[in-house]
């Protein structure tokens, strides 16, 4: 990560922290009718595109294809989402979304220690990913271009790293007190990021059964990364 | 995979992702405690001894687990540690990580498809007792019943055969010079594998509750197998007293003897009549009932003996002639060939010092009516670690004896502790006597 994207990410993290609130705040208020079938097809289009693109591959998937299985007009499709890759990115937002609702709004996780915190805040990411597998591994080999617009440096993607990472923010700041942080605390939430990515290819290739040994791994190191951090030392 | 499993090496390679060094070694884990200082609060060393010797189990007490139990076959050969801890340490218990609640409902959904509070009418999230390689918690069934469900840690078995694979690359130089037979790897790794099946131990549970049932003081659990999987193992909640807390109500001493018999005739009750021993003397695996009555938990490590194995015990055990005799002498060459093996003078010297010094002491077999042999005294506990170290020293240990050894070294050392006299011959006799149809 370079300066100036931490440089940015600082500066943001605080409309980040609103804007997750915001979020949640509007997904609890009721919907009208016309908002709830709204939401309906939308979920139909993902549903459909994220079936085509487990089996028949993310490159081979065309909207056409996404818009006959989801039983609408291509047209509708593209009242939704301007192309697949909006599609796909929508699902890593949901992805995202719904992991940090899991950890807020656990009440049995509000008096953990911060490695369970994160443990439950990954570990229900990779639970939300693990019927598409197949696709993520396909997705994560195209975020690594450069250009891919659901690269890893693509604005929009940028804003997903900056809503997750200003929630690993939070989870830090309610569980060390502000004046025992030193500079890894200040890096933290941005090397957890890099360590998310490196905790799912790491899940992509565990073929342990039932993904045994992606479990202890974020054990594992989980409690060696939060020790080290309240050491305040390598 | 499969082609590169024969290395140690290749099988690092193959784990490719770069996590393996971290989740892929179990002994890894055990630095990782050491390197957090989370063993110190843990550490209880139960009983009294010298205080340098003490620090030096405690740093054994570190590496519990594979390594643990490998380290105890070399320090018996090289005679590092002091006796009294040599035995203590085989009572000890293979530990895992403590896992953290949402760690638990990861395991328990991904092993059995549903969380602990969907199974469960009622899932403590706090564990109530640490077991080999996972942790036990409480539970209600639907139907009400109070269940114990242990859990295992993710992945542990995996991370053991790493272990192993390297272990094997480095002592090669110790193999080839014979110290280390490759047999006795693969006796420790193959039980050691054995205990991270959870479904193979609800079968060793039925098979010793079925057989020994004749043995009315001994209970063992109920296994709902509806609850359990590979990681995951339901059973009956168990009643009873830890041998510290049984202790600690100072007993007198005849429910101390009762108490010592009973554990007595259940070891060999199970070496001669079942052929199979609850092999994992940890102190934790027994409860003691204010009846004298035991309950055993955690059947992990269970050995099955051959017949022959058992054939032979019996014929040297209480053996009424000379040690020293030629027909002894044949006893012993002959089930050392019948298992492959060449008995070298020197372990058959070895052999009958066993016999004469320990067993013959203990075991006395031309016993009084009213014998009881006095475990109180060290002595005895001395003379079996000597006699032991002196046998693996000639290399005379048969690979199949190994766990049979440990558990009888437990055996011995819970009878210490608890100071019980104990009819031994008799209760022996007695056995053999029920059992002469086999």
């Amino acid at each position: 990560m370079s300066a100036l994207t931490n440089y940015v990410m600082t500066t943001k993290k605080k409309a980040t922290l609103k804007r997750t609130t915001r979020r949640a705040a509007a997904a609890k208020r009721p919907q009208g009718r016309r908002a709830q079938n709204k939401a309906a097809i939308r979920k139909r289009i993902v549903t459909a595109a994220l079936s085509l693109f487990q089996t028949k591959g993310f490159d081979a998937t065309t909207t056409k294809a996404i818009a006959r299985k989801a039983g609408i007009a291509e047209g509708t499709v593209f009242n939704y989402f301007r192309t697949k890759e909006d599609i796909a990115l929508h699902f890593f937002e949901q992805e995202v979304d719904q992991a940090i609702a899991a950890v807020r709004d656990n009440p049995r996780l509000r008096k953990a220690p911060i490695e369970e915190r994160l443990f439950a805040l990954v570990h229900s990411q990779l639970e939300f990913l693990a019927p598409y597998e197949k696709f993520i591994g396909a997705a994560f080999i195209h975020a690594l271009k450069p250009a891919s617009p659901l690269g890893i440096f693509s604005h929009r993607a940028q804003e997903l790293r900056h809503r997750y990472v200003g929630f690993v923010q939070e989870l830090l700041d309610e569980s060390m007190p502000k004046h025992r942080h030193s500079p890894l605390t200040f890096l933290a939430p941005e090397v957890f990021w890099i360590y998310y990515l490196g905790a799912l290819l790491y899940w992509l290739h565990d073929s342990s059964p039932g993904k045994q040994n992606t479990l202890a791994f974020l054990d594992r190191s989980l409690s060696i990364g939060v020790s080290v951090l309240k050491q305040g030392k390598l | 995979m499969s082609s590169q499993k024969n290395t140690a090496t290749g099988r690092a390679f193959s784990m490719a992702s770069m996590g393996a060094g971290i989740a892929g070694s179990y002994f890894g884990y055990l630095l990782q405690r050491v390197f957090l200082g989370e063993a110190k609060g843990k550490l209880k060393l139960k009983s009294t001894h010298v205080r340098a010797a003490r620090r030096m189990a405690d740093e054994m007490q570190a590496l519990r687990g594979p390594a643990m139990k490998l380290g105890q076959m070399l320090s018996l050969q090289t005679g590092v540690l002091p006796d009294e801890i040599l035995a203590e340490l085989a009572t000890l218990q293979m530990e895992a990580p403590g896992m953290h609640p949402s760690l638990v409902r990861a395991q328990v959904k991904g092993s059995l498809g549903r969380e602990p509070e969907e199974i469960f009418k009622e899932f403590t999230s706090k564990p109530f007792a640490a077991a080999s390689l996972g942790q036990v918690h409480h539970a209600i069934t639907r139907e009400g019943r109070h269940v114990a469900v242990k859990i295992q840690y993710p992945g542990i078995r995996r991370a053991i055969e790493n272990d192993f694979s390297l272990f094997r690359t480095f002592s090669k130089p110790a193999q080839a010079s014979g110290h280390i037979r490759k047999s006795a790897i693969d006796e420790i790794e193959e039980q050691i594998v054995a205990e991270t099946d959870y479904l193979r131990e609800a079968d060793n549970i039925e098979f010793l509750a079925d057989r020994l049932a004749p043995l009315s003081f001994v209970k063992a659990p109920r296994v709902f197998r509806e609850y359990s999987s590979d990681k995951v193992l339901t059973m009956s909640l168990m009643t009873g007293r830890h041998l510290e807390d049984f202790l600690a109500q100072r007993p007198s001493q005849k429910v101390r003897n009762q108490m010592g018999a009973h554990l007595f005739e259940l070891f060999h009750f199970q070496v001669y009549e079942v052929e199979a021993l609850h092999a994992d003397p940890h102190w934790g695996n027994y409860l003691f009932n204010d009846d004298a009555g035991i309950s055993l938990v955690d059947f992990g490590c269970v050995k099955y003996l051959s017949h022959e194995a058992a054939a032979y015990l019996r014929s040297v055990c209480l053996y009424p002639g000379s040690t020293g005799s030629a027909h002894f002498r044949r006893l012993l060459e002959t089930y050392y060939e019948q298992v492959g093996e060449k008995l070298l003078p020197g372990a058959r010297r070895a052999l009958i010092n066993f016999a004469e010094n320990f067993y013959r002491k203990v075991y006395p077999p031309k016993p009084d009516k009213d014998q009881l042999f006095d475990f109180s005294d060290a002595i005895f506990l001395r003379d079996f670690l000597r006699e032991s170290k002196n046998l693996f020293r000639t290399k005379g240990v048969i690979t199949e004896f190994i766990f049979m050894g440990r558990a009888e070294m437990g055996l011995y050392q819970t009878l210490h502790r608890l100071k019980a006299r104990v009819p031994t011959s008799q209760i022996v006799k007695k056995i053999f006597e029920e059992t002469q149809v086999h």
